[in-house]
């Protein structure tokens, strides 16, 4: 009798849950300083205009995304993504096509428009430097590469994604438009040269306190990690040269409950103002090309989006298609 | 309704009585439990190795195949064999000067051991991050003392996943070992001494074969431990002395590539429960736990 009493209760407090639930929708990112602006800039402004609950839930997995779509049992309704990720889930068919009547694209930077998604925010890989530690910084990416005239330890993105190969046929001379597809054999040899003076950096906090600690007085950094030291008061340099360009994109995963909220919100997430709160408080480019023209003007021109006299995209394409067989390759190469 | 699924939850099938060894009914519970948390898993597991991408045993063969993922295999095995040696090597030393102190300064010794390995674990492998890295209290410290120029390499490497993984490893070699050489009779270690036996002698001949069981009981927990850690090696290690559970999380993670991280997880579990059926084979069930 207890126990059926307790059931009950049980049932009762699950089917509460599930009237909550319709009602909310939940944004999956990737944590830390970037999801704290995306809650303040999109899910707070989408909860005030629609009644809808946003909850927050991270980091962004995507085994767990594939585990969750092929179960039928998707929890997450928006997901940040990186960029190449996007493309290459969409054609697995893990993602839902995004609805372009509830989300204008007209507005939206083409270089980060699939059928099944849009950018979320696009950043650039630079060259970033504590002055106070070294007596020069590297300007180039040839530079980092040339442990002679700048020694010490660089500390480079651990993670197989656009940027580091980039990095390494550009230092080797490759032209920025004779990138791809990428000579990997090429690029891997560049990178032995300076193998033993790598640390690598697996987020984004981990680089700030390499950089600022001196550890590693230089390396490729998010730019927008770079900002906020120099904000904290640090004398860090960044150099654009040839600064790589990837993005990350926002979808919706196959079966996702709230698939209608998830549309609305990714609408309200790539809008204008909503595009232009988020670079402001990350230092990372708007995906809405209206967007600059609504930010403070000294603001706006620390972003990547006014970078572009030197500036390499990242093929978000190329690196969809070749993922898996870089990625082998990337971690089979780091761990000899 | 109700009351046919909660019977069943409660009480096994009468058919299954049968075969149960008898006294195994309280255990019930527990069986069942491992059953759909662990052993459904496994299978799972298993069935993902050899059926994804294609059917067949090509993740294995790729696995035990390729240069690179050997080497991780080996470096787990290098990386757990230092930890445990290092280990034991000083914590049979705490063990023994635990065993003799006074209770009171021994149960504060204890305290001092428990409250770290209550602390998060994170928390502690980022405590030595700080500490080693080549800016860090540790170099710093040498440095200013004049004893090296440059900083020494410390973490990103083999010697700080060693330092660090020893640090946590500790209580597991201690506590078995405390418990075995408690239950030695000090008077033995006296008969010894009066029977002419040097301090080494009593040390090689009576002390270490009687403190065997702990040692092997605390020595395979360890070792066993490390071959499936992660984060300690993920943080203070460098890429290029990977441990197995890194891999498996790269193969689950970033390549999404799940018959290769369950052929790996596969090939972890074996190894795992070989050591184990080694360690049955030689000491039995009863000194397990340290006696």
């Amino acid at each position: 009798m207890r126990k059926t009493t307790f059931l009950a209760a049980l049932t009762a407090a699950v089917s509460l849950a599930g009237v909550a639930h319709a009602e909310d929708m939940v944004f999956t990112s990737w944590g830390g300083t970037t999801q704290d602006a995306q809650k303040a800039a999109w899910a707070d402004k989408f909860t005030a205009e629609t009644g809808t609950n946003v909850l927050m839930d991270g980091p962004t997995d995507y085994g767990k995304l594939k585990a969750m779509v092929e179960a039928s049992g998707v929890t997450w309704d928006a997901v940040d993504v990186e960029g190449d990720y996007a493309v290459q889930a969409g054609k697995q068919g893990l993602l839902e096509p995004l609805d372009f009547t509830v989300i204008d694209k007209s507005k939206l930077d083409p270089r980060f428009v699939t059928d099944h998604s849009v950018g979320s925010f696009y950043y650039s890989f630079v060259i970033g430097c504590n002055a106070d530690a070294v007596s020069a910084c590297p300007k180039a990416w040839a530079d980092l590469f040339d442990t002679a005239n700048f020694p010490g330890k660089r500390t480079f993105y651990k993670w197989s994604a656009p940027g580091v190969i980039e990095a390494a046929l550009l230092a080797d001379g490759v032209a920025p438009d004779k990138l791809y597809p990428l000579d990997l054999d090429r690029a891997f040899k560049k990178l032995d040269t300076i193998k033993g003076d790598i640390i690598w950096w697996s987020g984004g906090a981990q680089s700030q306190q390499l950089l600022a600690s001196a550890e590693a007085p230089f390396g490729s950094f998010w730019n927008g990690r770079l900002t906020a030291l120099a904000a904290d008061g640090l004398t860090i340099e960044t150099s654009w040269d040839n600064n790589i360009t990837a993005a990350d994109s926002l979808v919706v995963p196959k079966g996702a409950k709230n698939k209608d909220a998830a549309m609305k919100f990714i609408a309200l997430a790539t809008s204008a103002q909503a595009q232009a709160d988020m670079a402001a408080a990350t230092g990372y480019a708007p995906t809405n090309l209206d967007s600059p023209a609504l930010m403070d003007p000294e603001v706006a021109k620390t972003l990547p989006d006014q970078q572009k006299a030197s500036q390499v995209n990242a093929d978000m394409n190329y690196w969809a298609e070749h993922r898996d067989e870089i990625g082998t390759r990337w971690y089979a190469w780091q761990a000899q | 309704m109700t009351q046919a699924s909660n019977t069943a939850m409660l009480a096994p099938p009468p058919r299954r009585r049968g075969w149960l060894p008898a006294g195994l009914g309280p255990a019930t519970p527990a069986l069942v439990l491992l059953t759909l948390f662990f052993v459904v898993p496994v299978v799972s597991l298993l069935l993902r190795s050899v059926l994804e991408p294609s059917p067949g045993l090509g993740n294995y063969a790729e696995l035990l195949g390729s240069s690179t993922y050997l080497r991780v295999f080996l470096n787990t095995f290098l990386v757990s064999g230092l930890v445990t040696t290092v280990s034991l090597l000083i914590g049979f030393p705490v063990a023994w000067t635990l065993a003799i102190m006074p209770g009171r300064w021994a149960r504060i010794v204890f305290a001092i051991l428990l409250l770290s390995m209550w602390t998060n674990l994170l928390a502690r492998t980022y405590a030595w991050m700080v500490l080693l890295q080549r800016t860090g209290i540790v170099n710093k410290t040498l440095i200013n003392l004049g004893l090296i120029d440059q900083p020494l390499t410390l973490v990103n490497n083999l010697v700080g996943v060693t330092i660090g993984m020893v640090y946590i490893m500790l209580p597991f070699v201690i506590l078995p070992l405390y418990g075995v050489i408690r239950r030695i009779d000090p008077s033995i270690l006296q008969a010894a001494a009066l029977c002419g036996a040097t301090k080494g002698q009593a040390l090689r001949r009576i002390l270490l074969p009687l403190a065997a069981p702990g040692m092997a009981a605390g020595g395979l927990m360890v070792f066993v431990m490390s071959l499936g850690y992660f984060v300690t090696p993920a943080l203070l290690g460098g890429t290029n002395n990977m441990m197995l559970a890194e891999l498996i999380a790269q193969f689950v993670q970033s390549l999404v590539n799940w018959g290769m991280g369950s052929a790996a997880a596969f090939v972890l579990l074996v190894a795992t429960l070989a050591l184990y059926a080694v360690q049955l084979r030689l000491f039995g069930t009863s000194q397990m736990g340290g006696r």
